[in-house]
């Protein structure tokens, strides 16, 4: 058996003989532990959500949009303001190498709309045949927008589950004429239902769709897009794609060097971003109270540490007789803090990802194990015996044996 | 086996210097059992401390089996006291939360390499104090007469040449006191070098050599050549009362 076995041994009999020490030691890791464990795992499950609704509204790693107007994502609406990008525009986008699909899109304000003397306010949204695809949209009845409704600017709609049932409850709308506004048009298709927002106070559900073409000319009156999405082919060139666009865009713009883009470009990361912004701030905010929590009862370790190194000076003197060296002393009182706290990180991290599975199952709250949480959380425990038991084991072995023994 | 020269502490507290030992001259030869004895405060634990490597003279020469050992580091000193010194105190310093067996196999835990008979070796030094029937009692659970017999045990298990005792006795009653003497005169037999401070002339009349400290020098140093039988004195005393 190695000097180093035999001297962890004598740390564990230790704290193990001293276990309402070893206990008061831990309770303050085990609480700080715990509730940093859980601030990761619902930081990460919340992130881990987001992603996964966005990728199931066909937002995945592999798309992106660019939206009329200038500013940042977060601070304007993108959409609002004046339209600044063309037909045109993404024409020329649909020809960049790396660019897969381009789908461009006018969202309209909510408007009327009205069949007989039923009628509801819905958002109209101008797309092109591809817009489904694109969005892994299909619809539950009669057929999708296509190719002759834009280049013959049909005045045909596709209503959302919602919408469709305001106007016709209980009865197939497939064939019959809506009022938007004052312009007629055929309703010749309907969305499956998709359930969730999408918007403030707004079903996804709620929406009606139109040829893009007739969106432009009979609705907004101007041939401006509100946004442009476009699907990449390769994932891993996905900058280079976004960067190049930029480009493209500022020139087509006329845009001279300094003037801020007209447009906005929107990546999945930026809403992931977006969306957790908040979250993210209370992390942070609650990783700095349990990092002072931490610290206290690194204090407290410290302390108790002092005490049991005072109370056994008689125990270290005999120790020191018997051939046990400075090191040796100073080695057992190090093993005995680190040993203390990461036997109080993992208690601590356990019972943080059992009370993170109790919120997920009781609240459904969303969480997720996170791996880097659970290696701060131990990396954080391991630091503060050793930090905070060095004091202690250095005061143990300083003494000489006779001022030990005395 | 032990040669003083010249011993000499002083104690420095601030500004106060307290000198203890005022140049000790004193041999030991291997196999003698040597009493020191003297008033308090006259600097007897201070020499015993000093010949068990626990404490460092502050001027002299100390030869240990013909090498100095005031040169020696720290470390030094610790494998030394390991290997061939043992040491019992008044106060026994067993570790409480320690079985009698755990507490006897604590010097191997500081042992270079661990031997792989140490268990065995425990219990034997245990057997050689009578108290094979205690391996697995704690300190709390035993009386201060086999509490030191262990903490004998403790100081024999690695085999040393040495064996210091300061007042093995002042904390224990007569038949105690007899039943540790018996055995430490058991250990002079067997040729061990027996270093004991007391202050107890009847303890003292049991060595073979008494050296009188008085105001740390040596005041006198007599051999004598007919020390009384501890175990001779064990048997006189009236059978005990009511030991289960």
């Amino acid at each position: 058996m190695s000097r180093f076995s035999r001297l962890l041994r004598e740390a564990a009999r230790f704290l193990w003989s001293s276990r309402a020490y070893t206990l008061l030691m831990m309770i303050g890791l085990i609480i700080g532990i715990a509730s940093v464990t859980v601030i990761y795992e619902l930081g990460a499950g919340v992130r881990e959500r987001v992603v996964s609704i966005m990728s199931g509204m066909g937002f995945g790693a592999d798309a992106f949009f660019v939206s009329s107007g200038g500013g940042r994502l977060g601070v304007r609406r993108p959409g609002g303001g004046s339209r600044t990008l063309t037909p045109d525009d993404a024409a020329v986008l649909a020809r960049v190498d790396n660019v897969a699909m381009v789908v461009p899109h006018l969202t309209l304000r909510r408007d009327r709309v009205s069949h007989r003397d039923l009628h509801t306010s819905t958002v109209i949204f101008g797309v092109t045949p591809d817009y489904g695809a694109a969005r892994r949209w299909d619809v539950s009845m009669g057929r999708f927008i296509d190719q002759q409704d834009e280049s013959q600017r049909r005045r045909v709609t596709v209503l959302g589950s919602a919408t469709a049932e305001e106007l016709f409850p209980g009865q197939s709308p497939l064939g019959q004429q809506i009022q938007v506004g004052s312009v007629p048009f055929t309703v010749v298709g309907v969305l499956e239902p998709r359930g969730g927002v999408g918007g403030p106070g707004r079903s996804r559900d709620d929406l009606a769709l139109v040829p893009l073409s007739v969106a432009m000319r009979r609705l907004a009156k101007e041939d401006k897009l509100s946004s442009i999405r476009i699907n990449v082919e390769r994932a891993d060139n996905f900058q280079d794609t976004v960067e190049e666009v930029r480009q493209i865009l500022r020139t087509r713009h006329k845009l001279a060097a300094g003037v801020p883009d007209d447009f906005t470009i929107v990546t999945p990361d930026a809403v992931v971003e977006l969306i957790t912004r908040q979250s993210r701030a209370m992390v942070v905010m609650l990783t700095f109270i349990s990092a002072v929590s931490l610290f206290v009862s690194g204090i407290v370790i410290m302390n108790i540490m002092l005490v049991a190194v005072s109370e056994r000076t008689h125990e270290i003197g005999v120790r020191r007789a018997v051939g046990a060296r400075r090191a040796d002393i100073l080695t057992q009182v190090l093993m005995e803090s680190v040993m203390v706290s990461v036997l109080g990180g993992a208690l601590g991290f356990g019972l943080g990802a059992l009370l993170s599975w109790l919120l997920e199952w009781g609240f459904d709250l969303p969480t997720a194990f996170s791996l880097q949480g659970s290696v701060l959380a131990f990396a954080f425990s391991a630091g503060v015996g050793l930090l905070f038991g060095l004091f202690p084991a250095r005061k143990a072995a300083a003494l000489t044996p006779v001022e030990s023994l005395r | 086996m032990i040669r003083l020269k010249g011993i000499t502490k002083t104690y420095q507290t601030g500004q106060v210097s307290t000198p203890v030992l005022l140049g000790v001259d004193l041999e030991i030869a291997g196999g003698e059992f040597t009493a020191i004895m003297g008033p308090s405060g006259s600097g007897k634990s201070t020499l015993m401390h000093i010949m068990g490597l626990l404490d460092r003279p502050s001027g002299g020469s100390y030869l240990l089996d013909g090498h100095e050992v005031c040169d020696l580091t720290d470390d030094q000193l610790s494998v030394l006291r390991n290997r061939k010194m043992g040491f019992v105190f008044q106060a026994f310093h067993l570790l409480a939360q320690a079985t009698a067996l755990k507490n006897v196999l604590l010097p191997f835990v500081y042992a270079g390499p661990y031997p792989t008979d140490a268990q065995e070796r425990g219990r034997r030094a245990l057997a050689a104090v009578g108290l094979e029937h205690r391996l697995s009692h704690r300190p709390g659970e035993l009386s201060g007469g086999e509490c030191q017999r262990v903490a004998i045990a403790r100081a024999l298990v690695t085999d040393p040449d040495l064996i210091f005792a300061d007042e093995p006795t002042g904390n224990l009653d007569r038949r105690s006191s007899y039943e540790v003497m018996a055995i430490l005169q058991g250990l002079s037999a067997q040729g061990k070098t027996v270093v004991l401070v007391t202050h107890d002339s009847h303890v003292s009349e049991m060595c073979s050599r008494v050296v009188r400290l008085v105001y740390g020098r040596i005041e006198s140093d007599q051999r004598n050549p007919s020390p009384l039988s501890a175990a001779a004195m064990l048997a006189g005393l009236p059978p005990e009362q009511d030991q289960p």
